[in-house]
This record gives C-alpha cells, sequence and structure tokens, in this order.
C-alpha cells in the first residue's frame, strides 16, 4: 500500500508507506500492550506452577519469562511486535485454560536439548565434522 | 392393402424409433428410415473430437458468467481490481484487501448474486510476490446455481478483515488459515491455533518452512514426558536433472511459457463523472 501521492520526492519520502495497523498505533501504545502482557503472565505463574504440577518453582518460571521476553527485545517494527503480542495472548489462554499439558509447558526450559558442540574436538566426537 | 391391426402395429414401431410426438389427435409423420428423402441435403456433422478429455465449456453460461463479472465490477468499482475466468468457466474476482467486507456482503445480499454458501476459504504462499500470502474466497449460490471464486492479498503483518459477522462458516476457516499461514484476520471472535498442537512454532504451510519441521517431538524415558528438540536433518546439497529426453509435453517446453488457464475479463472504462 504504497502511498502514491504527487508531489516533490521530499513528500513522498515523508510518507514513505502508509500500513494499516494491526493493533498499536504509536511505540508507547505497543510497550504498553507488551508490559500488560509481561504482568498477566507474571501473576499467572503461581498458578501455572500449581496446576501443571511441574518441578520448577514459581522463581524459576519468572526467570524464563524474561528470557522469552529478552529474545524478543530487538524487535522494533511496530506491528511484528503486535504480533508477537497476539500470539503471547494466545498462548496464556492456552496455559490459563489448561488446554496444554505438562510437556508443553515444560518444553520451555528445553531440559533434554543437548547443547552445540562448539569446538573442533567436541564436534568431531559428535561426527559433525 | 393393410388390415386394421397391422396398421395399428405399424404405427406404434413408429411411435418408438421416430420419437413421435402426439400433440392432440394430430400424428406427425414419421420418418422410418434414416436416407434422407430425395432433393435435401443430408445434415452436417459437428467435426471430429479433438480434445476428449477436455471439459467443455458451455458459451451461453460463459457469456452470463463474463457479464455477471462486468456487473460487480461496476457496482463495487472501488475495491474490484481484475475479473478473469480460469478454466474457460469459472469466475474469479479480484479484490484489494480492504474491500473483504463489502464485496462479500454485496455477494450474498445482493438480490442478483445470493451467494449465501460460503463453500471454502483458502491461502495461498507465494514468497516472491510483494504481498505473498492470497486469500481465496469460494462461494457457491444456490439460487442461481453458480459460482464465484474471490481472491485478495496480504503479506505477514498486515491484518484481513474477518468475514465471520457476514459468513458463520469463516469462523473455522479464518483459524485454519491463521494456524497454517500465519495471516491474521482482525474482529474475528476467537482467533487460536485449530490444527497444530499447542506449544508449535512457525505456520506449516508457509513455503519457507522445511518440510521436516523445525523440532521432533518424542517420548522421554528419563524425564517419563513427551520433549520437543530441535531437529537438524543435514543433507547435501544435491541437484537433480529432472528433464528426461523425450519431449513429453511439447506445449509447455517449446513457447516456454506455458499457456495460461485465466483469462482476463475487458472491464468497461469508468464512466465520467
Amino acid at each position: 500500500m504504497a502511498c502514491s501521492g504527487g508531489g516533490s520526492s521530499k513528500v513522498i519520502k515523508s510518507v514513505a508507506r502508509q500500513v494499516k495497523p494491526i493493533l498499536s498505533l504509536d511505540k508507547a501504545d505497543a510497550r504498553r500492550r507488551v508490559v500488560n502482557l509481561y504482568k498477566a503472565w507474571y501473576r499467572q505463574m503461581p498458578y501455572v506452577v500449581l496446576e501443571y504440577d511441574i518441578p520448577k518453582n514459581v522463581e524459576q518460571c519468572r526467570q524464563k519469562l524474561r528470557e522469552e521476553f529478552d529474545k524478543n527485545r530487538h524487535i522494533k517494527d511496530i506491528r511484528v511486535i503486535d504480533m508477537l503480542v497476539i500470539k503471547g495472548q494466545m498462548e496464556l489462554k492456552e496455559t490459563v485454560e489448561i488446554w496444554k499439558q505438562k510437556s508443553h509447558i515444560m518444553s520451555y526450559f528445553k531440559e533434554t536439548v543437548e547443547p552445540k558442540p562448539q569446538g573442533f574436538l567436541s564436534k568431531f566426537l559428535a561426527g559433525h565434522e | 392393402m393393410l388390415t386394421p391391426t397391422l396398421a395399428r402395429q405399424l404405427t406404434r414401431a413408429a411411435k418408438c424409433v421416430g420419437q413421435l410426438r402426439i400433440g392432440g389427435a394430430a400424428v406427425a409423420p414419421v420418418r422410418l428410415f434414416s436416407t434422407p428423402p430425395p432433393g435435401q441435403t443430408p445434415p452436417t456433422l459437428p467435426p471430429p473430437e479433438t480434445r476428449p478429455a477436455v471439459r467443455k465449456v458451455n458459451s451461453a453460461v460463459r457469456q452470463n458468467l463474463i457479464e455477471f463479472g462486468g456487473y460487480v465490477a461496476e457496482c463495487l468499482p472501488k475495491y474490484v481490481q481484475k475479473v478473469q475466468l480460469a478454466c474457460g468457466d469459472e469466475l474469479e474476482v479480484l479484490i484489494s484487501p480492504d474491500g473483504v467486507v463489502p464485496v462479500l456482503s454485496f455477494l450474498k445480499d445482493h438480490h442478483q448474486c445470493q451467494f449465501a454458501n460460503l463453500t471454502d476459504i483458502a491461502g495461498m504462499d507465494v514468497p516472491t510476490r510483494p504481498y505473498r500470502f492470497e486469500i481465496i474466497y469460494n462461494f457457491l449460490s444456490l439460487r442461481f446455481n453458480s459460482r464465484i471464486r474471490v481472491k485478495t492479498y496480504t503479506d505477514e503483518v498486515t491484518p484481513i478483515d474477518s468475514c465471520n459477522d457476514i459468513f458463520k462458516a469463516a469462523n473455522w476457516y479464518e483459524r485454519e488459515i491463521w494456524d497454517m499461514y500465519g495471516v491474521f484476520f482482525a474482529n474475528h471472535p476467537d482467533l487460536r491455533r485449530i490444527l497444530t498442537d499447542y506449544g508449535f512454532e512457525g505456520h506449516p504451510q508457509r513455503r519457507d518452512f522445511p518440510l521436516s519441521g523445525y523440532v521432533e517431538v518424542r517420548y522421554d524415558d528419563e524425564v517419563k514426558r513427551v520433549v520437543v528438540e530441535p531437529l537438524e536433518l543435514s543433507q547435501e546439497f544435491r541437484k537433480f536433472d529432472l528433464t528426461s529426453p523425450w519431449e513429453q509435453f511439447p506445449n509447455f517446453r517449446e513457447g516456454g511459457k506455458p499457456p495460461s488457464l485465466t483469462e482476463e475479463v475487458k472491464l468497461p472504462p469508468p464512466k465520467p463523472k
């Protein structure tokens, strides 16, 4: 939906791309949504630990929550942030309603995933090179 | 001289052979033999069938569809971008993404459309396009025994208006498209996953989603639960030479581009104000 406005190139540059917003209209709005989502998850954590009966305590879960949010810290595009917030809300709902199971919650922790071999020798032993 | 019984029998035979229609008391004369009477040329035979496997297109139906497509474009000039016929007699209306709700409510509620049945909503992903996703709505009008296809486009972060308020059938179809392609439908009452497992990441019908997926799911005996682990199926780069020494589809080879299945309907120029 590139804006096809006549006039000088300066005008075109200033209104480069008019896009349809998903939810947020500006940065502050998007940030508010992210913080709200974080708070909702944060407050849900005791219930998650209790209801899913996972071998973690609330502190560890909140640390993991922080990690998951920090993973997307570099994203600046408002629409991408909105999309992630929407997906986060859906996931929160799945968690709250106990549509998920214990293994789905525990898959955030990636306990059984072996770290990738880094050095030459470990790569050799793993059979990659 | 014929006896009355024989004459009756002959008449009955004539009825069977010549598909005699009796209107009132008058009986039309019947030709019993296939040779034409003298002084009359035999009827011209239709040209021999050259493509018996290809479905025939009824030209009257086709003309109706062309006119109807033009009519839709005339009624909604703001949203309809192109009207085309696919495979000879499948009407397709290509609209801008803003016009989903108005166009669909027009097609449903207008007296001469009455496409009240939303048969399906499909998605399509062409990563080379600037708007990579195509959303395809298929409609059926039971009143006019007619089908129409409405196509629009979007990309990963542009929301499309949900048509759930117009067609209740759209609820799950849109959830499927959200799940498979990641197209967000604005104002959908219950947009969540429908086909994938909880915790699944990514949208499997996107062309850049690998065939093997990103993760593997298995039961781990040590932790006594199902675990999800990243999957790495490395494969050496291979190039397959699929060209055959025999020419199988010369039509598609020699011209370079295969013949297009769609054909644009010429829209009348917009009327001056």
